[in-house]
Order: structure tokens, then sequence, then C-alpha cells
């Protein structure tokens, strides 16, 4: 059975792209374009990992993984963050947040189907 | 003034003219023997003499009285004691020497370290410009977005073949947008870096302000000259108190000269610029009408520069007192002052330096600095016994003060006020020290700092 991607991201252009390749690698995509919709879906439809932007309208991806991180629902979730944020501070900041994996935007298709194959995997395990 | 080398600078002076020493006496009205005691070093040298001196050897006075040399002394040991050349082995210890012997190269280096500093705060301030400017940042955030759009529609587009003729099409669509709107940013931007581009954008009103101070050394002749026959008048009975009187003065007596000071000065380049110095210089002229620079003097070295002491006998509060600290002429055993102000933020919001001592109000500053402390202990006199990374002693004296609006209930807010001076200047105030104080190891800044090990730092230091 395919593996349940949540993907948060508000660009409704790398949105059509990053769904085609989840989708061409086997993921079942579901999207949500801000912060307390992803927040919602992450807690209630128990994907198996989340691809989470940072810069999201009405709740920022750092504080949605705060939330999670928070909650015994959600607080294992495999979570790649992603971001065009790419500072020193920016990657520390998602990591503490609870982060597994942390990618700038602009990224490479094979990068990131890699990075979310492992945190799929992880998840197998 | 340092006698060893205003004697020699006579010396080298009169041979390069080519005048002997009986002459150069002559024309100024003295022995040859005393002449020559003078160029000894064993005869000091001030006042008229001086300026006949100079003139008869056709030298500015501040080349000849030691002042240009003594900033370029102060300049070269700063620089020897920069952080960054430590493992150069640069001999600090013979700076005299270099200066004596090979004046032009001693210039040349001065003036370089004088561009380097210069060309280091205008890169903190652009590096910190581009690290916080909101427009910017959401600029490089948009453009970033786009090009990670661009990048992965073009990599689906090449690496897949069998992509439906709708989705290609829709890809190709993306593709074409965003390249646009790309284009559309990066013009934007472009013109936005072009605007910011110019020198007077760069420097901040405040920036522009302090150079002026700066170029002047903190003092102001012309409205010290008139603000003289002022200072009289405020003994006059008077319904005021005397700050509002000394306001009144300068407001009604000096602003035109104010103003005609700010026109002739390149430091001001802009507007905002312009009524801030304006607002500065009338404040000089408060306190120059307050504390008339004779008696101020006279009365600080009596009360070995306690600031406490001055404010009371002068009626004036403890910022104006630091002020004119600054603002003394330089003599010796004149101890030579900086001043600082912060704000409950950390924010400098003012700074009058000192030689050897510079802090960069853009980058992350030192916080062992009593400047930043002084507010947990707020109307109390702070002493502060300092140790640079250089090797540089200073003693720094802060105190808070209560700002804004008083009343029960309403918040209390502070600023700091601080002056600063070299441990061996202390020696003639009440602030001196005395070898057994504690010694705190501060810094510059966390960037111009080596100390890597401080368990204050925040930034990473420059030099490495």
């Amino acid at each position: 059975m395919a593996k349940r991607l949540l993907l948060a991201e508000d660009e409704p252009n790398i949105v059509e792209s990053l769904s085609f390749l989840l989708g061409r690698a086997g993921f079942d995509v579901t999207v949500k374009t801000d912060g307390r919709q992803a927040l919602d879906a992450a807690l209630n439809d128990t994907p198996d990992l989340l691809i989470l932007d940072v810069m999201l309208p009405e709740m920022s991806g750092y504080e949605v993984l705060r939330h999670l991180r928070a909650d015994r629902r959600a607080e294992k979730l495999p979570v790649l963050m992603l971001t065009a944020k790419g500072q020193r501070a920016d990657r520390k900041t998602a990591l503490e947040c609870g982060a597994d994996i942390f990618m700038t935007k602009p990224f490479a298709n094979s990068e990131i189907i890699a990075a979310v194959n492992k945190l799929a995997g992880v998840t197998a395990d | 003034m340092d006698h060893s080398i205003v004697g020699a600078r006579i010396r080298q002076r009169r041979r390069e003219l080519g005048v002997t020493q009986a002459d150069l006496a002559q024309r100024i009205g003295i022995s040859p023997s005393y002449m020559n005691l003078i160029e000894l070093n064993k005869r000091r040298i001030a006042g008229a003499l001086l300026r006949r001196t100079a003139h008869a050897l056709d030298l500015p006075l501040d080349e000849l009285d030691g002042v240009s040399e003594r900033r370029l002394v102060e300049t070269l040991v700063g620089l020897a004691h920069n952080p960054s050349f430590r493992k150069l082995g640069v001999e600090g210890e013979r700076v005299n020497e270099l200066i004596g012997r090979f004046p032009g190269w001693a210039r040349a280096l001065g003036a370089l370290a004088h561009s380097e500093r210069e060309a280091s705060v205008r890169v903190q301030t652009l590096s910190d410009r581009l690290s916080n400017d909101p427009y910017l940042s959401e600029t490089l955030h948009r453009m970033l977005t786009r090009i990670a759009a661009v990048r992965s529609t073009t990599e689906i587009l090449t690496e897949y073949v069998d992509i439906p003729e709708d989705q290609r099409d829709r890809f190709n669509r993306i593709v074409h947008e965003e390249i646009r709107t790309l284009s559309d940013v990066g013009e934007a931007m472009v013109a936005y870096l072009d605007h910011t581009d110019q020198t007077d954008r760069i420097l901040t009103p405040v920036d522009e302000v302090e150079a002026l101070f700066n170029a002047r050394d903190n003092r102001f002749a012309e409205i010290e000259q008139a603000a003289r026959p002022l200072s009289p008048l405020l003994s006059d009975p008077h319904p005021v108190s005397r700050r509002q009187k000394a306001m009144a003065l300068a407001e009604e007596h000096l602003s035109g000269a104010i103003d005609a000071l700010i026109e002739q000065q390149a430091q001001i380049k802009t507007a905002a610029a312009g009524s801030r110095a304006r607002r500065a210089l009338s404040d000089y002229a408060v306190g120059a009408i307050l504390m008339p620079m004779d008696a101020f003097t006279e009365q600080a070295v009596a009360s070995r520069y306690d600031i406490e002491v001055l404010a009371e006998l002068f009626s004036a509060d403890v910022e104006a007192v630091c002020h004119r600290l600054t603002a003394l002429p330089r003599a010796e055993a004149v101890p030579r002052f900086g001043y600082f102000r912060a704000n409950a933020a950390g924010m400098i919001i003012e700074m009058l330096g000192l030689e050897g001592l510079s802090v960069s109000r853009y980058a992350a500053a030192c916080p062992l600095w009593v400047l930043f402390r002084a507010q947990q202990s707020p109307e109390a006199t702070i002493r502060q016994r300092v140790l640079f990374p250089s090797g540089e002693r200073f003693v720094f004296v802060a105190r808070a003060r209560h700002t804004g609006p008083s009343g029960f209930g309403k918040p209390r807010h502070y600023v700091t006020n601080m002056v600063a001076m070299k441990e061996d200047d202390a020696r003639h105030t009440v602030y001196d020290p005395g070898p057994s104080a504690i010694v705190e190891e501060v810094g510059p800044s966390c960037r111009l700092c080596p100390r890597t090990t401080c368990v204050h730092r925040v930034e990473d230091p420059l030099s490495e």
C-alpha cells in the first residue's frame, strides 16, 4: 500500500511539481496550503510523513512542528522541512523544533526524492 | 603633548628648509641656546611661541604641536594590537622609532589603517543591511522560491518522457510564468540596490553626526567662543532654571552660528543628519553656556573629574557633564574621555569615540561592558576596569538614569550614560581603580574579538 505523504506548501507551482514527483515515486500525496490546515491534517489524518514549508500562511512551519512534537499523535511523525531560508540559524531552528531533515530551496528533484524515501524507510522499520 | 616629538619635528623641518638654529631662533625672537634646548626636548614649547615657530617653519600648528603625530602613534599602536595581526609579530613598542625614521611610511600606514577601518565599518553596515533589510530578505525568499519551481519543473520535463500532453503544457506554462516573475523580481532588486548604493545612504544620519564630532575631536571652538559672553547672564535673577535659561540663550544667540557651522561640514550630507546635527550642536552650545570651558576645566581638575560633583556644581545633568568631558581641550595630565549612551534594548544610541576604543553599533556588541549592565542598578555610578584582547586597558564609568514621564504605576525606562578613559588616564581621576581592582576581560564586539572560548559569544570572529 502506498505511503501517505502530507505536503504543506503554499506555492502552487512547487505543489504542482512536487505532487507529480512524489506521485511518480509511489506516494499518496495530500496537499495543504496553510499552516493551520497542515497541523490539523497531520494530527487527525495520521500521514506517514510530512513535507513542511517554513513560510506558510496562518501558522509558520516552525509553529506547526512545535505543536506536532508536543502531541502524542504526531510526536514521531517523520518531517522534512523545506525552506528558501537557508541560513545557519534557520537550519538550527528547524532541527531544534524537531525536523528530521532540513532542505533548502532550490532543491534537486533527486535529492528530495532520496530524502523522502529515507524518511519513509525510517517509518517502515 | 609629547615633547620628544615636538623638538625632533622642529629640528627635522628646520633642516629640511636649510635654516640654521640661530636663524630660526632670531626669527621667532628667542636665543639660539634656548632654541637648542627646545630641539633637544629640554625645554617645553607651547602657546604663542609654538605658533610663531610653526609659522616660521611653514607648518600647520597641529603638525608641529604633536597632535597629528600623537594621532598617528595611537593609530599605529592600535594597528599593532589588532587581533588579526597577532601572528605577524608587529613591533608595537617601536612605533615612535618607525615614525621618527620613516615618517612617510608611518603616515601611509596610518592612512591605510584609517581607510581599512572605514571600509570595515561600511562592510559591516552593508552586511547587516543585507541580513536585516526586510525588503531584501523578502525578495531573496521570493527569488529562491521561483528558482526552486523552475528547477524542479525543468528537471521533470527533461527526465520524464511519458508525461501526459496536458500536464506537459501545464509544466511549460509554469516555467514560462516563473521565469517572467523571476526577471521582474530581479529587476526590482537591482533597482533597489542601485538606489541604496549611494555613499550618503550607507551611513545613517546618526553616523554622519558622529563623523562630524569625530572630525572635530568633539570640540567646537566657534561655539565655545560665542557661548563665553552668554555664561555670565545665567547668574542674573530669573524665574526659570539655569538649564532653561541656557537653552533660551543658545536658541536666541547661537542658532545662526550652528546653522552656518553645519552648512560647512562635509560629513553632514542628508537633511535628516542636518537636523540631528542641529540638535546635537544645540545641546553642545547649552553645555558650553552652562559649563564655560575654563571654569569647567578648573573644577574638573579640582574634583578629579568626578561626574556627580561637576553635575552639582554646574547644575547640569550627568549626561551634559559626560559630553563636556569629551570636549576638554587636549593637554598634559588631562584625560581623554569617550562617551557612550545605550537604551534598555542594548542599542548604542550615541557614541563619541575614544582613540583605541572602537565598537560597532551594528554588530553584536560585547554584553560584558558595564554599559549594558548598569540598568540593573539604576542611578548608581558603577566603575569597570576592562582589558581588551589587544592588551589595552580602559576604565568605564556608567550610570543609568530614569527617562520619560514619572508617576505611580507608570513603567520606568532607563538610559545608560558611560564615559570611557584609558587606564593610564584614569589615575588622574576619582575613578582610578588602583592596582588591586578586578580586571574584566571584554571585547570590542563578537566579530572583532578573538576570545574563542567566551561563553557570551553570539557571532563568529571575522579573523577566523
